[in-house]
């Protein structure tokens, strides 16, 4: 089966520990002859192995700069989360001088139309009857697409503010070149491997508006030297613009306040306050996520009308893939939004160009059937608490699986043995000795007891025959 | 295919930390067994909402939980008060959940309600000062 999935192993660095396994939320990680492997099909791609490996052994499949060279004209997506990269907010046109010098045409945030669906959810809320989840965060579809598939009609039904930029940046640029479509390479500067992964295994569309996604940690090393050095020159000379921008460009270029609070948790909840909605609320980091969608699938929360799940801690600033730490970020994007106090686009004026809808609803990918067939499931299923049952329940994961549970499937499918759990083999070696140590009692015939032999024989004392034939009597 | 036992549990009284735990095996199990997401919807609100009236309301009792090629069968039983007016009981919003109860969050009076408008099939017994026994069943297949 094809990788799809961006998070991978380097197989070299993988010391067999399991502090992956045991924290993977979806479970799709055993460790197996001192190497972790990934289960394709549970992963979500949410980076918690490679926020939990101590060894550097996980890392993001993602795309070389040289890449946008394939394309006559790369745009670079910015997601809002970017600008909590940078302690201080540096002149946009700074920062964006020197992404076009490694070769980007054209630059859009994504930040403008993260108020735009802002305000359409708003707008959808006040209609709707039922609460609903974002849908932004990849990671958290994918997990109710598989672990809580009962939420699914819960998810806001709206693409992505990443995707919806992407399928306006190319009618854009085509309405305002002379180019086609096919010449623009749209890239998506990318805070977290779950991103990347949309880009193969596209959520509620056909296939992706990207062409390919770069990672934050890559670009920023490349372009943080040219921003210091070109800060220096302003002070001297004025910087000549790479283009002259159309007011098109421009527009998109503008960096807006209330769109880049979505790159930091409680961002879309703030975003939706400024549209009259209230009853929202945010909540990130994928532990907790979880913890929340179990209380919904209990339908234990109630008043709430909004959920803002990201799984990120502190929001997509607490992607993988970002360089300055999360908390940092947060606290570097809300200093940012209020020093550019650009006014937010309010609902039915503008922000209405993008398309949020979806080509397809999001649809179950409901994981854990033990078997297609329902009686030999139930068969399983018996077996599995028999399992279970046997092992220690410690949960230690020296067995290469998360916990004793997983390891009595991973038996009951085939896949491990009981004695991969480090107790049952302790009892088995155990048992074993005692057999060794009760065969070592037995004696050579030769030197045996007289019963033995004589029993073996069929030859009995006389004391034996006696009560032979007293039981003759009493019958 | 005969009736399955997948599920038995003993519920503690007032254990509130508890609460929940059934329901959350109880949809593992489920997965495991290919069920459909509305059903295990469905069976996790029954199964929670009884699961906490046995913790609000008696002095302990027992879930069990059996499934057959149509239906996923409920039996919670506990020892207890009893209901004095099941009709009143069914009511959204009619609660005899003690304050503190309540002020924890819990008791709001939707629980059979609930049960009763995700099940397929609900059946009550109780006897006051003695015991409550639900029975409820969901369909397999989804015919909405």
């Amino acid at each position: 089966m094809a990788k799809k999935h961006s998070v991978q192993l380097k197989e070299e660095k993988c010391e067999g520990c399991t502090n992956c396994v045991k924290n993977c939320p979806t479970r799709a990680i055993r460790v197996h002859q001192g190497q972790a492997s990934i289960i394709d099909d549970l992963c979500i791609d949410c980076a918690e192995c490679i926020r939990t490996c101590e060894y550097d052994a996980k890392y993001t499949r993602a795309h070389q700069l040289e890449y946008i060279k394939d394309y006559d004209y790369p745009v670079l997506l910015i997601p809002p989360s970017f600008y909590g990269q940078f302690s201080h907010f540096y002149d946009p046109d700074i920062l964006y001088q020197s992404i076009y010098d490694l070769g980007f045409n054209e630059i859009y945030n994504v930040s403008r139309s993260a108020e735009a669906l802002s305000a359409k959810t708003a707008k959808f809320l006040k209609q709707a009857d039922n609460y609903y989840i974002s849908s932004s965060c990849p990671v958290t579809v994918r997990l109710i697409q598989k672990i809580y598939p009962e939420l699914i009609e819960h998810l806001l039904p709206f693409k992505s503010p990443v995707e919806s930029t992407a399928q306006q940046a190319r009618k854009e640029l085509i309405r305002n070149n002379d180019i086609s479509g096919d010449e623009i390479g749209l890239f998506f500067l990318t805070p977290c491997p779950a991103k990347l992964t949309s880009l193969e295994l596209a959520l509620g569309q056909k296939a992706s508006y990207l062409d390919g996604v770069l990672a934050v940690n890559d670009i920023y090393e490349k372009i943080l030297p040219v921003i210091k050095q070109q800060k220096n020159n302003d002070k001297q000379k004025t910087h000549t613009k790479q283009k002259d921008k159309s007011a098109a460009q421009i527009k998109q270029n503008e960096v807006f306040d209330q769109g880049i609070k979505w790159g930091q948790s409680g961002g879309e909840e703030k975003l939706l306050g400024s549209f009259q909605e209230h009853r929202v609320l945010s909540v990130s980091g994928i532990k907790e996520i979880q913890k929340v969608l179990s209380e919904l699938v209990h339908s234990n929360i109630s008043g709430i009308k909004y959920f803002e799940l990201v799984s990120c801690p502190q929001g997509c600033v607490g992607g993988v893939l970002n360089v300055c730490n999360s908390f940092q970020a947060k606290f570097n994007i809300r200093t940012a939004a209020k020093e550019n106090n650009q006014k937010i686009i309010t609902p039915d004026q503008k922000g209405e160009e993008y398309d949020f809808s979806l080509d397809r609803p999001f649809r179950s990918d409901q994981r854990g059937k033990l078997d297609p067939d329902m009686d030999r499931a139930l068969d399983k299923l018996s077996r599995l608490e028999e399992e279970k049952d046997l092992l220690p329940g410690l949960d230690c994961a020296s067995c290469g699986a998360p916990d004793c549970e997983t390891l009595a499937e991973d038996i009951v499918q085939g896949k491990a043995q009981r004695t991969d759990c480090i107790f049952m083999l302790r009892q088995e070696v155990q048992n074993l000795a005692e057999q060794i140590s009760n065969l070592a009692r037995e004696l050579p015939p030769v030197m045996s007891e007289e019963k033995m032999f004589k029993d073996a024989y069929g030859v009995h004392s006389g004391d034996e025959l006696d009560q032979t034939k007293g039981d003759y009597n009493e019958g | 295919m005969n009736k399955n036992k997948i599920l038995e549990k003993e519920i503690e009284a007032r254990n509130f930390n508890r609460g929940g735990q059934v329901s959350s095996k109880l949809k593992t199990a489920l997965t495991r067994l290919g069920i459909i997401p509305e059903v295990i919807r469905k069976t996790a609100i029954i199964t929670y909402e009884l699961e906490m009236n046995i913790i609000i309301h008696s002095n302990g009792g027992r879930i069990v939980v059996k499934i057959d090629k149509d239906e996923i069968l409920i039996t919670a039983r506990d020892r207890g008060p009893g209901i004095r007016d099941v009709k009143k009981a069914l009511k959204p919003g009619y609660s005899t959940a003690e304050e503190k109860v309540r002020e924890m969050g819990f008791g709001a009076g939707m629980g059979l309600n609930n049960v009763r408008e995700y099940s397929d099939f609900l059946e009550i017994n109780t006897e006051v000062d003695s015991f409550t026994e639900v029975r409820t069943s969901i369909k397999l297949s989804s015919e909405e």
